[in-house]
């Protein structure tokens, strides 16, 4: 809602004060809840170099390329690999890195694109990413170019310990930066959601700092717990994947982009036992219901899209409530047993993100507008376009105009 | 008890408050006796409490991942490596005098690997007396014009460069080979190095390139791969070498038939060298042996005591234990094995940490008896091997260019069987292909682990905290004992004036004494450096003697003696004559010079700790005691008590023991028999240190012998 008035400051100009009072009343009591979901983007970040944490590195390229399966984008994934393993003169087989010791998947094959690699990885470069504060030279290709209605997924793995994180070898993140650039982002209005996945040993504590609402965490280990290796691969001599990342791939793998699999059932999927540490996950800042929200909602790229009359309309968003939202899927139109789930999410959402027009009404009839003002907002809400809005504007800016010369004179 | 004396003389004066740690150092030099007493009694229980408090080792660098990767060495490889074996024994049934034809032998079978051949020629040098040259790093060597054809030994050098590597860094494996005279042993360790050499020129995960040293060890193991270390390391920019080769017709044949033979470019004339090292093995098979499991000893003393990363060890012993199923071996004293006080003494510990187990159940203290006993042997072997500051092994030479390296000894259980053979080529090899490939993910120089630290076991050690209290007990009641001394020797004086003469009235006279008293020790001072400036020229003296041509050690150590004898006395009569005088006036000359022998002790002890702590702690063993009582024997003849005879009794023993040779001959009988000794041996061990460069040798002839020769002044010191 008040991204409308916003985005039209001009509109303001032409209003009655009165409606400029209700603007600024509308707008600090509205929450960026109202913003829709407009896309996904991954942060995937190896902290560790060396040929020893091999692991950490074939942990974050398998992410990588899940979420690549799943649907987003490399241009909305920003990798980060501290170190290069596959290139690493110990490597028995060059160029390329498994994580699993059967080597039936090279996860750094033609299609892998690395945005920081090497001693770029620092903390000081990570969170220019998450906050966006870059010096103007740096491409737009490693820039998180996220909005308000973005998802992120943020993935990091390397050795940590408690409430920090180690980066190359020589810095560290604490979990106060962690909680300082997240609300920055939030301020910045650079995201929707964030699920924060770290794998690493006291993974749990990193989390501790957290404020910003719309915030997932998961941890793969709590306070005084160390995150294990899965397994060897006497073959290579390394350890290739970290327990937690390993079942987390593992409840992956099963799914597919149409996939309606929730949250809750990825984070029950841990089994204490099986990762050797107790994965923590922290909800409190989350304001939907993790057996209602798809994995899908972080780790791929599934949302409405929205159909427009003319490709190069302006202000097409606005107009989103005259059409009917639709799924990107054209073919979940075919599997109408997974569409059904879809749909009480597409609601869900609807309820909650869509800006204007019928939400509004909704909101309205409710009762909960206590604002004397709401019925003629509401009246005027109805109006259809901005040209419209315009030319009411005008035709009563018209009798002022006349009764103002007419007094003069 | 000379301090309370003072303090209740000046009783009726307020006193202005001390420092608390003013008192405390007050109070023990007060209690001097008893705390000197508790403190040598604890320092030596502590080193009989080491064992017990060893730890276990543990891999402290991640990068190492030891036993990570599955061996790659195959039967192939073990094939080859055995054709290579019986090659060289076929070669040497036919004994060519000049073993040059293993040598092309070995060379050509590393060329068909497709490894870098170069032969590196040296003449072994001389062991010869630098003073100059403790501590300094080893230069390249004098090159001597007059060396004949027949006096060079030729090491054959592989070189594999790893196929993505950066060619800065190496690992060397090294396998002393005697062309002239070979046993089986070496042969079969040369088949080990090559099935391994064989397998790295086709793996595709090398980091750090290969060096396999064939060293020519007819002069000695040591001296071959120090005479290529040197090269390596400090390279000669003259043509003085190549043109010697040159003379000689035998290496001239040997390199033509190399350049026919191999068709490739890879074979070279000239000196090739790969990266800075990273570690060095060096691999030997025991011929005869009569183990009854495969057994594998570790060597890792180098010179001075220094030990190589505590890692390297560790590695080789976590996958020869638990990968090849081989037992690992470090060297022990084997007279203290069967020794029944020392098993009693284990008993002791053992019922100790029982007790201390019923009343704290936590409590993780006290090992088995037996293991006591193989601890404390080899402990003692440790301490004895760092003491003596001479490397145990070819390894030596890598340590003075600060590069680990540990020599491997294979003493397999029974010989010459064909499965057997293979068997131990391929356990020999995974070993040392694990070792290698474990170094090869090292990222750095190894410098996780420990440097500073004595072996209990291959899988046990003593870290320098741990060792360090025990001597830091035994040297701890030096300086107090030399303030006592001090102190008492100043105010009895003092004394017995101030009671003479009122106390108030302290005439100008008085004073002006007084500051001469106080300045009294600096005699003794002088005569203490006067004893340690001779101790120095006496160090000095085997410089000359050795240039004295054909000279038996009997007859030099004779020579030795005598001018030792003589400059002490030109020495006492140039520069100590005031002595004499200061000795008639002074009553209590004695004690002074004895506060200041045990200060000087102190400072030798303490310096010698940080170079080798090994010949520290055995010179404190021997000096403290001896320091502490030393006293005029006319005094304890005249007291004529029980405890100044006892006194006397342990003097007069130490005196005998505490002199260097003395000590010598009684440790050599003590491990050979008394049967063999001979004067000239001391002189040829004497010889030994200093070829090495022990500081060992410094320290027996700069603080020990001074020492001594201050002690025993003390103990005829006529008062």
């Amino acid at each position: 809602m008040e991204t409308f008035y916003n985005s039209k400051p001009v509109l303001h100009l032409l209003l009655l004060p009165c409606l400029l009072l209700y603007s600024s009343i509308a707008f600090n009591s509205s929450s960026v809840e109202a913003a829709m979901h407009t896309n996904n983007w991954a942060v995937l970040v190896c902290t560790s170099r060396f040929w020893f944490n091999y692991r950490h590195m074939a942990n974050t390229l398998s992410l990588y390329r899940t979420v690549k399966r799943l649907g987003i984008p490399d241009e909305r994934i920003i990798l980060m690999l501290a170190d290069d393993m596959a290139c690493n003169t110990r490597n028995k087989y060059p160029a390329q890195v498994f994580n699993n010791e059967n080597h039936r998947l090279n996860l750094y094959g033609d299609n892998v694109e690395v945005d920081y690699r090497g001693y770029e990885v620092t903390v000081e470069n990570f969170l220019r990413v998450l906050t966006g504060r870059h010096e103007t030279a740096v491409p737009r290709s490693k820039r998180l170019l996220s909005d308000e209605g973005s998802h992120i997924l943020l993935y990091m793995t390397g050795h940590g310990g408690d409430e920090f994180l180690k980066f190359q070898d020589s810095e560290e993140l604490q979990s106060h930066d962690l909680a300082d650039a997240v609300k920055q982002m939030k301020e910045k209005h650079r995201f929707k959601e964030l699920l924060i996945m770290v794998d690493t040993c006291q993974a749990a504590t990193l989390f501790n700092q957290l404020q910003s609402p719309g915030v997932l965490a998961i941890g793969s280990s709590m306070k005084g717990e160390n995150s294990y290796s899965h397994h060897l691969d006497s073959d290579v001599g390394v350890s290739v994947v970290d327990r937690f990342t390993y079942y987390t791939l593992a409840f992956f793998e099963r799914l597919n982009i149409y996939d309606n699999a929730s949250l809750s059932s990825l984070f029950s999927s841990y089994n204490p036992s099986w990762l050797m540490s107790t994965a923590y996950y922290r909800k409190d800042l989350y304001q939907r219901r993790l057996e209602e929200v798809p994995v899908t909602t972080f780790f791929g790229s599934v949302m409405e899209t929205i159909h427009t009359d003319a490709a190069y309309k302006a202000l097409s968003r606005r107009n989103s409530g005259r059409f009917e939202a639709q799924t990107s899927l054209d073919q979940s139109v075919h599997h109408s047993e997974r569409r059904t789930p879809i749909k009480v999410n597409d609601r869900d959402e609807t309820h909650n993100i869509n800006p204007e027009g019928n939400k509004q009404v909704l909101q309205g009839e409710g009762g909960a507008t206590k604002c004397p003002w709401s019925t003629f907002c509401n009246k005027f809400q109805k109006a259809e376009n901005v040209d419209s809005l315009v030319n009411y504007g005008l035709v009563a800016m018209i009798p002022f105009l006349v009764i103002s010369t007419w007094l003069v004179r | 008890m000379a301090e309370t004396k003072v303090k209740s003389h000046n009783d009726d004066k307020p006193k202005p408050r001390v420092r608390p740690i003013v008192r405390l150092g007050i109070f023990l030099v007060s209690h001097s006796f008893l705390v000197s007493v508790v403190c040598c009694t604890s320092g030596v229980l502590a080193l009989f409490l080491l064992p017990v408090l060893a730890k276990n080792t543990y891999i402290s660098e991640n990068a190492l991942m030891p036993g990570s990767a599955s061996p790659m060495l195959s039967n192939q490889h073990v094939l080859d490596g055995n054709r290579l074996v019986k090659d060289l024994t076929n070669s040497n049934l036919k004994s060519s005098e000049t073993g040059i034809g293993s040598h092309k032998i070995i060379a050509q079978y590393m060329l068909d690997l497709g490894a870098e051949v170069s032969f590196h020629k040296f003449h072994p040098q001389m062991n010869q007396f630098h003073p100059l040259h403790f501590f300094s790093s080893p230069d390249s060597g004098k090159i001597q014009e007059n060396y004949s054809c027949s006096s060079y030994g030729i090491n054959t050098v592989g070189i594999i460069r790893a196929p993505r590597g950066d060619g800065k860094e190496a690992i060397v494996l090294v396998t002393p080979y005697n062309a002239l005279k070979s046993g089986f042993g070496e042969a079969l360790s040369l088949g080990i190095a090559y099935s391994v050499f064989s397998l790295l020129t086709q793996v595709t995960w090398l980091a750090k390139d290969i060096i396999w040293l064939v060293a020519d060890s007819q002069f000695g193991e040591y001296a071959a791969v120090a005479a290529w270390l040197r090269e390596y390391q400090t390279p000669k920019f003259s043509s003085s070498s190549t043109l010697n080769a040159e003379m000689c017709p035998d290496i001239n044949n040997l390199f033509e038939i190399k350049v026919h033979s191999v068709a490739g470019s890879k074979f070279s004339n000239s000196f090739r060298r790969a990266g800075t090292m990273a570690a060095a093995l060096v691999l030997k098979v025991r011929d005869q042996s009569e183990q009854f499991e495969d057994t594998i000893s570790i060597y890792a003393e180098a010179s001075n005591g220094q030990m190589p990363n505590l890692d390297l060890i560790n590695v080789v012993n976590y996958l020869a234990v638990h990968r090849q199923g081989l037992r690992v071996n470090v060297e022990k004293l084997r007279s203290l094995l069967n020794s029944s006080w020392l098993k009693s003494l284990g008993e002791f510990f053992e019922s100790l940490a029982k007790v201390a187990k019923r009343l704290n159940p936590k409590c993780k203290f006290g090992i088995p008896a037996t293991e006591y006993v193989e601890g404390t042997a080899t402990l003692a072997s440790s301490l004895y091997y760092q003491a003596l500051g001479v490397p145990t092994g070819p390894h030596g030479a890598f340590r003075d260019y600060q590069v680990d390296a540990i020599t491997l000894e294979i003493s397999p259980k029974f010989s010459l069987d064909k499965v057997w053979r293979n068997d131990i080529l391929l356990r020999g090899g995974r070993l040392i292909e694990g070792v290698i490939r474990s170094v090869n993910n090292l990222l750095e120089k190894f410098h996780q682990s420990f440097f500073l630290y004595l072996l209990t076991s291959p899988s046990k050690f003593v870290s320098v905290g741990v060792y360090m209290i025990a001597f830091a007990l035994l040297i701890a009641p030096l300086p107090m004992v030399a303030a006592s001394l001090y102190v008492d020797a100043n105010s009895s004086s003092n004394c017995s004036k101030g009671d003479s003469s009122t106390p108030p009235a302290i005439t100008d006279a008085d004073e002006h004494g007084i500051t001469i008293r106080s300045w009294r020790w600096l005699n003794s001072a002088k005569l203490v450096f006067i004893v340690h400036l001779w101790g120095a020229i006496v160090s000095l003296l085997p410089y000359f003697i050795c240039q004295i041509p054909d000279c038996s050690p009997t007859t030099s150590f004779v020579i030795w003696v005598l001018l030792s004898i003589l400059s002490l006395l030109i020495l006492n009569t140039v520069l100590a004559s005031p002595l004499a005088c200061v000795k008639a006036s002074q009553v209590k000359e004695w004690a002074l010079v004895k506060s200041v022998t045990i200060s000087s002790v102190f400072i030798g002890l303490g310096l010698m700790s940080v170079i080798n702590f090994a010949t520290a702690e055995f010179g404190a063993l021997l000096l403290v005691p001896m320091c502490l009582l030393a006293q005029p024997l006319k005094l304890d003849v005249r007291a004529g008590t029980l405890r100044s005879f006892c006194r006397i009794i342990c003097n007069l023993v130490l005196g005998h023991i505490a002199f260097p040779p003395a000590a010598f001959f009684l440790l050599k009988g003590m491990l050979d028999g008394f049967g063999s000794a001979n004067v000239g041996d001391f002189w040829m061990w004497v010889e030994s240190l200093w070829a090495w460069n022990s500081a060992t040798y410094l320290f027996i002839g700069m603080v020990q012998l001074p020492c001594w020769v201050l002690c025993v002044s003390i103990l005829f010191h006529s008062c």
